[in-house]
């Protein structure tokens, strides 16, 4: 131990002599991580809706006495967004954090409004700033306009109805008690035979009045079809942009940005550790009784570890720092840091021994980097192809620490109830730790001939 | 120092039909090897003959791909100093934080002392110049330095005195002899006849990977088929 200890010493004031390669390591991945976030973000055809029903929707919607098939429209607006039930706590908590790019609640009393025709119900649509909102309330119209045009109808054959009635006269049924409508047909028939059974000049005179106007009314109610064709919508949209976080700073992106900084950072700097003492001829000293090769892949594990820590850390107390100076909500919950910690060390571990293992099979520290990039990039990439779009990739990617980590990160800083998750993600960090270590431990034999 | 039972010293440390491959291609053919207290052992042979392996393989850096090292059993491990051809330091430390270093990897009760004392011994700069920016020569000391650091029994130096001026090159055979006179051994690769005259005890000669010649400097002085430089 007290040789990994003075080795890992050594390797940490190697690193602070080279502040300018710090930086690069770091600031390269971030705006990758930005970058990604961006493609991300806006490359996916169904972003998240969380859907708060408080007015508890039945299956079946009778309008106008037409039905409407209230799960058949939800699962039309899936095609377009990944709507997701939630309760108005946790759905106001996921916009904030940005795991959600908007939230649609059906208020109290929705349906009953709907039902009695008299007063126009509303939706509520609350999106975050910027990015994709102005996309997701678009799709969130295009819902309400497609529901409009359904209830429309159902209105307008209500409605006519009422017209027919009073144009042919019938029954109606008014606050439970029936009334007889006399219609306006009837009336016109009325009037004509008091027409020809009145002498009186002005009584004649006031009964053509009326007749006139029965006409009038019977043509103008005749052409009421097409009238009420052209009716407004009969549901409002009302948008309220809530101060939570945009997409920059949302659970994803941030968790994206850590797992992607430690990703790059961790696998080039071990693999050009390990390369490096082979490009200083000092492997063989080491060996010759001072610290062995699993020793070895050890200091170069740890020290990817601990930048991982300091690293990630500082990435988290920076996104923190900004959501705090732009005020917005859902800010970083710093009880889970030491989880999150844990986390950081994990997958910086896991990564680490992956670049080990890449620049014992390099041996050359230049070559090693260059592998190490080339390698990572595409197992990045397949961590970002979601399983629903190519199962394969998912497979491929779940060998690699990069979507654990992704996984990790978001359970740790966002999840009510994170433990499972991190359990599973925790066991496959250590789990493929373990192999790369292993497999390094083999390879760096190769450093020695 | 260890000694047999009829009076003669046994080997500090020896190479039993050590032999090392890369693949098809043999390095070094099995080598048997015993360097004795006092030795002053010269691995002569053209380039690529396997002078470097058998001394990697001698100071443990190398696995041979068979035979066996064997150190002598005493009172205490065996300390072997191994200097390679191509210095073997962390070129972004200094030369004394390379000792310091070394000498607490060689769990030594003092490092900064014993850097210090290394320092000084070699004339290497006590500044915070890193080894990277050492001339060759200074590399060279400095390898040499961390080589001297646990008092060896036994050094290996391979080709110790290629990047060093005439007065260095005496100096790097004084500190050799004090490994001598304190009852080690030398094992030293070179491409310089008067180094074998002046220095030698024995002579191991290699070609192709293979031994042709083993015996006393004045046996090899005597052996035309030894002579590698002709």
């Amino acid at each position: 131990m007290n040789g990994i200890r003075l080795l890992i010493g050594k390797d940490l004031r190697v690193l602070r002599r080279s502040p300018a390669l710090l930086v690069a390591l770091v600031l390269y991945p971030m705006l990758v991580a930005v970058l990604v976030g961006v493609v991300v973000r806006y490359a996916n055809e169904r972003p998240r809706v969380a859907f708060v029903d408080l007015d508890d929707l039945p299956e079946k919607l009778v309008v106008g006495g037409q039905e409407f098939d209230v799960e058949g429209l939800i699962g039309q607006v899936n095609e377009s967004v990944e709507l997701i039930r939630l309760g108005p706590e946790e759905a106001g908590r996921r916009l904030e954090t940005g795991e959600v790019v908007a939230v649609i609640t059906v208020p109290p009393g929705f349906a009953s409004d709907l039902r009695g025709m008299v007063e126009t119900p509303s939706l509520l649509l609350r999106t975050t700033r910027g990015g994709i909102s102005g996309r997701v309330e678009q799709q969130t119209q295009a819902l309400v306009y497609n529901l409009n045009r359904r209830l429309q109808r159902a209105y307008i054959v209500s409605n006519l109805a009422y017209i027919d009635l009073l144009r042919r006269g019938g029954e109606l049924s008014f606050l439970g008690t029936d009334v007889e409508v006399i219609g306006l047909e009837e009336s016109a028939r009325i009037l004509e035979e008091l027409e020809r059974q009145t002498t009186d000049p002005s009584t004649l005179a006031e009964l053509e009045r009326l007749r006139d106007f029965v006409e009038d009314a019977q043509l103008a109610l005749g052409r009421s079809d097409e009238a009420l064709q052209a009716l407004a919508n009969p549901i409002a949209l009302e948008s309220d942009t809530e101060a939570g976080r945009t997409w920059l700073l949302s659970a994803q992106i941030q968790s994206y940005a850590l797992a992607l900084t430690l990703c790059f950072v961790c696998m080039l700097l071990a693999a050009a550790a390990i390369a490096a003492e082979r490009d200083e001829n000092v492997i063989g000293r080491l060996v010759r009784g001072l610290v062995s090769l699993l020793g070895l892949v050890v200091v170069k594990v740890a020290l990817a570890a601990l930048v991982a820590v300091a690293l990630g850390l500082s990435v988290a107390v920076l996104f923190t720092g900004v959501a705090e100076l732009m005020d917005v909500q859902g800010t970083e919950p710093w009880e889970r840091l030491p989880v999150l910690l844990v986390g950081l060390a994990l997958a910086g571990a896991a990564f680490g021994a992956f670049g080990v293992l890449v620049g014992a099979l390099a041996r050359e520290a230049r070559t090693a980097v260059l592998v190490a990039f080339l390698v990572a990039l595409p197992l990045v990439l397949l961590g970002l192809v979601p399983e629903s779009a190519v199962g394969a990739a998912a497979w491929v990617s779940a060998a690699f620490p990069f979507a654990h980590a992704v996984d990790f990160f978001e359970a740790a800083l966002y999840d009510v109830d994170p433990w499972d998750r991190l359990a599973r993600e925790a066991a496959w960090l250590v789990g493929l730790g373990a192999v790369f270590v292993s497999a390094a431990r083999l390879g760096v034999r190769r450093l020695l001939a | 120092m260890p000694a047999a039972a009829d009076g003669l010293a046994s080997p500090l440390l020896s190479a039993r039909g050590v032999a090392r491959r890369y693949g098809r291609r043999v390095a070094l053919a099995p080598t048997t090897v015993e360097i004795h207290p006092g030795d002053s052992l010269a691995l002569v042979g053209p380039n690529g003959a396997g002078k470097s392996t058998l001394l990697s393989i001698l100071a443990g850096a190398l696995e041979p791909s068979e035979g066996s090292v064997v150190a002598a059993d005493g009172d205490s491990p065996l300390r072997i100093g191994w200097m390679p051809q191509k210095p073997a330091e962390y070129v972004r430390l200094s030369p004394r934080e390379n000792l310091e270093l070394f000498a607490r990897l060689e769990r030594m009760d003092d490092a900064v002392a014993a850097a210090g004392r290394f320092l000084r011994l070699l004339e290497l700069p006590d500044d915070e110049r890193l080894a990277a920016q050492l001339s060759a020569g200074n590399q060279q000391r400095l390898n040499l330095a961390i080589a001297l650091l646990p008092g060896p029994d036994v050094l290996l130096v391979d080709e110790p005195t290629a990047a060093l001026d005439p007065r260095q090159r005496r100096r790097f055979w004084e500190v050799a002899a004090q490994v001598l006179e304190r009852g080690g051994a030398l094992v030293f690769v070179t491409q310089h006849l008067e180094e074998v005259e002046h220095h030698a005890t024995r002579v191991l000669v290699l070609r192709d990977g293979r031994a042709v010649f083993a015996g006393t400097r004045e046996e090899y002085a005597h052996a035309p088929e030894a002579d590698v430089f002709a």
